[in-house]
């Protein structure tokens, strides 16, 4: 079993490759001898000495789904409740709220939605119609769905629907916000001047992309930070 | 921002070229910004030779975020920490 992994797990950074080593000591004591002496050997590593399912977990950035079908601004459309139920006849998402998922909530048929709260549902899904009375059920796709009662309390929240890369064409949007879109405006802009030769308009580019990335990352962060003025400041 | 209006905005005309460029700015700012996160899992394996000790990063990783494993007493993943430098003995000594 491993446990306190945060202080006896490490790992190394090989090129390509990421190495597992676990610190042998600490919680971790071993027998040397019948009678019953224990050795500490503190600071020396081993290899992982047990199988863990799913046990690493990398979080990195990627070039994911660059280009998606909707704006990102407009992936507005949200809703959630306690009436919400699963089931797997009809691959359908039902409420009890007549027009909850159109009307309401926004939805629209060939929407991607996320859905979280759930028992056993949790999962990504692509909206293909409204059907029922007063359209309270949504029939997916995407994922599988399983029977689920109503009582759970459950969000459906819209997610950007990426384009394939063979079928992105003009009309496809940058899955990125309106700040970072003018930005790459700026890279584009930079990226003719540098092909056309003009190196000073390239540098001016750059450096307007690289702002802006600094404006888009400083919006989420609202620190307000003041510096005392010195006596002899010019005012 | 559409293809299109980002063609209209820089002149640009050839749209393979521009999406090209797109994806080449949205790379960049995934290398500096992380403005979306991907993770992976995969299976910690028990050591018996050299090589289980391997584990292949992401091959379309842009930057690391972070590495976690799995504390299997709770079930939860927590940040491990990384080694500045590779322990001196061998990669083929399975066990150290």
């Amino acid at each position: 079993m491993s446990y306190n992994v945060s202080k006896e797990w490490y790992y190394y950074l090989r090129g390509r490759e990421l190495l597992l080593y676990k610190l042998l000591g600490g919680s971790t004591t071993e027998r040397i001898s019948q009678s019953g002496i224990l050795s500490t050997r503190d600071n020396e590593l081993m290899y992982p000495d047990e199988d863990i399912a799913d046990g690493l977990r990398i979080e990195y950035t990627a070039l994911n789904e660059p280009f998606v079908a909707e704006a990102l601004e407009t992936t507005t459309a949200y809703g959630s409740g306690t009436n919400i139920s699963f089931a797997l006849s009809g691959t359908r998402i039902t409420t009890t709220t007549a027009n909850f998922w159109d009307t309401t909530s926004g939805f629209a048929a060939g929407d991607k939605i996320r859905i979280q709260g759930s028992t056993s549902n949790d999962a990504d899904y692509t909206i293909d119609s409204f059907g029922g009375g007063s359209n309270v059920n949504m029939v997916v796709s995407g994922s599988t769905i399983t029977d689920e009662s109503a009582g759970e309390r459950i969000t459906v929240t819209q997610i950007p629907k990426e384009v394939a890369s063979a079928s992105v064409d003009e009309t496809s949007h940058a899955n990125i916000n309106q700040m970072l879109s003018l930005a790459i405006v700026d890279y584009v802009k930079a990226m003719k001047a540098e092909s056309m030769g003009d190196l000073a308009t390239k540098e001016y580019h750059i450096r307007e992309f690289y702002s802006k990335l600094g404006d888009n990352e400083g919006n989420k962060r609202k620190i307000a930070v003041s510096f005392p003025t010195g006596p002899f400041a010019v005012r | 921002m559409t293809v299109l209006e980002i063609m209209e905005r820089t002149g640009v005309k050839e749209t393979s070229l521009a999406k090209v460029w797109i994806k080449d700015a949205i790379h960049l700012i995934q290398s500096s910004s992380k403005e979306k996160i991907k993770v992976r899992k995969q299976d910690v394996l028990k050591s018996v030779s050299s090589s289980d000790n391997v584990y292949i990063m992401p091959a379309d990783m842009i930057s690391l975020e972070s590495v976690s494993l799995k504390d299997t007493s709770d079930s939860k993943y927590k940040k491990i920490k990384r080694l500045t430098f590779q322990p001196s003995y061998l990669l083929e000594d399975t066990s150290p």
